[in-house]
């Protein structure tokens, strides 16, 4: 069922699930049917006792299309009922009044909201930070950066600051990623360190600073947003790194594919990405605005060396 | 080499307490080789602090006055705590001015410092990260609230590693090439230094 199509020799080693995985290199001119929302059709184990969970970034903009994708992540979670959702950052964008966080947050995911899906958010350049760390469906507890255990499995996630990574945090992470003593320990924040985008791409000044964290720490993937697309990346010094910047905004054909790291990319329509860790494999999907599955995979985790 | 970080050592040893927390006090005045300098700079990051520490003691007890947010709080009442705290602190600081914090000295002190950071092999990557989506040139004012609705230009790791640790209800921002102290509370411009990152 399965074959193997990326080792490069490393534990990170990545495997299809099957036919019922869409292609990961996704034609960079396939134009979506945002019209059609079928439901997409689920390619993940969808087993009893995993975790399971979504990945949205960069989204807060209150407009159609920002709607019509919390449509169908409310749609996929009924045959995936993922439990939590963590957010690369741009939760809102432009005005971040009371009547926004209505209109650009509650509104688009009443669905989730309505099943108790909690939204664990961490902060991007778009965000008011001191209006958004105390709102309630944020779930940050006042702060800009924390960790939280997974309700299942050997999992625990870290909320990181990008836009102001100071000494203090860079300690904090170390330290708290080193105490933990979880099997899967799965950063997520908004400047992604690597990042084919022609717009943004890469943070190499992040990069110099919380990559050898990571790798220290045995940390198997990475989740950020920024750029508006999706892409994965090949294995980056044993770690796979996820940008999922297009919850609600997208900058079409932006993915430079010369990058020499890009495993797959879809620059073409919105897109969220759904995941499950069933002890040592995380198995991920991503679903377009259309209901269509852009890229689907399984991870195997890295042991800490 | 190992004189020079002996020399560091001692020098940092020997330092007043401000240097000894931040180390670009002391590395910069090893590299000139002026201890007068050290002693200098060493004033005027003294300085600094003590008129940081002067504003984070007025903010909080000026929020101290006013209801504190409850631990899970709605956008409204988020915002009408910014406003009340900024309101306050606008009242009390009504003369504030730039360079009541960030004096003449310390403008200076910060500028050489941060053009160190940037002539350093990361710096074009630094001026990258910082410029990226940087809202640019702005017309500010002290005491009124952080421009709304634009993006918040990225501090990368490097640069507030250089610069002196502040309060948790303070911190460094961009505008355009300019170096904001925000209030994070109050969501308010504290200060400015204007061209902090060298051309």
């Amino acid at each position: 069922m399965r074959r193997v199509v990326a080792t490069l020799g490393l534990s990170a080693a990545l495997l299809w699930l099957g036919p019922a995985a869409a292609s990961t290199s996704v034609p960079a001119q396939a134009a979506p049917a945002p019209a059609a929302q079928a439901a997409a059709r689920v390619a993940l184990p969808n087993r009893e006792g995993s975790l399971k969970f979504a990945v949205l970034g960069d989204f807060g903009t209150g407009k159609r299309e920002q709607y019509e994708l919390g449509t169908q992540m409310a749609k996929f979670r009924e045959q995936f009922p993922f439990e939590l959702v963590i957010t690369v950052g741009d939760n809102l964008y432009g005005s971040q009044r009371p009547k926004d966080f209505v209109n650009k947050f509650e509104l688009p995911y009443k669905g989730l909201l309505d099943a108790n899906v909690k939204f664990y958010a961490s902060l991007g350049n778009h965000d008011e930070r001191e209006g958004q760390r105390y709102y309630k469906l944020f779930n940050m507890d006042g702060k800009l950066y924390y960790t939280f255990k997974a309700p299942k499995q050997s999992v625990r996630f870290f909320a990181l600051d990008s836009t102001y990574a100071d000494p203090a945090q860079s300690a904090w992470l170390e330290k708290e990623l080193q105490a933990s003593g979880e099997d899967w320990k799965i950063p997520y924040f908004h400047h992604p360190l690597y990042s084919s985008g022609e717009r943004h791409g890469s943070t190499p000044s992040l990069r110099a600073v919380w990559e050898p964290m990571f790798v220290k720490a045995g940390v198997s993937v990475v989740f950020a947003g920024h750029d508006h697309f999706y892409e994965r990346t090949t294995p980056q010094k044993d770690i796979v790194h996820f940008v999922t910047g297009s919850g609600g905004q997208l900058r079409r054909g932006n993915i430079n594919r010369r990058s020499g790291f890009t495993a797959s990319g879809f620059d073409t329509d919105r897109a969220f990405l759904v995941a499950e860790i069933d002890r040592d494999e995380l198995y991920f999907n991503v679903i377009s605005r259309a209901g269509t599955v852009v890229d689907s995979g399984v991870i195997q985790r890295r042991k800490q060396p | 080499m190992a004189g020079t970080a002996l020399a560091l050592t001692v020098t940092m040893l020997l330092a007043p307490p401000a240097a000894r927390l931040w180390p670009g006090v002391a590395h910069v005045a090893v590299q000139e080789g002026n201890g007068q300098r050290v002693n200098r700079d060493a004033k005027v990051m003294a300085e600094f602090e003590e008129r940081v520490k002067a504003y984070s003691t007025l903010h909080r007890e000026l929020e101290s006055t006013i209801p504190s947010l409850p631990k899970e709080a709605t956008p409204q009442q988020i915002n009408e705590h910014q406003m009340a705290l900024a309101a306050l602190i606008a009242k009390t600081r009504a003369k504030a001015a730039a360079g009541d914090i960030f004096s003449k000295d310390v403008r200076a002190l910060f500028r050489r410092y941060l053009a160190r950071v940037f002539q350093g092999p990361q710096g074009r990557d630094l001026r990258a990260s910082i410029m990226d989506e940087n809202p640019g040139r702005l017309r500010l004012h002290i005491n009124a609230r952080y421009p709304e609705s634009i993006p918040v230009a990225s501090v990368p790791p490097q640069v507030l590693q250089a610069l002196p640790k502040l309060p948790d209800d303070l911190e460094y921002r961009f505008i355009g090439d300019r170096l904001i102290l925000h209030d994070v509370h109050a969501h308010t411009i504290v200060d400015l230094i204007d061209d902090a990152i060298p051309h």
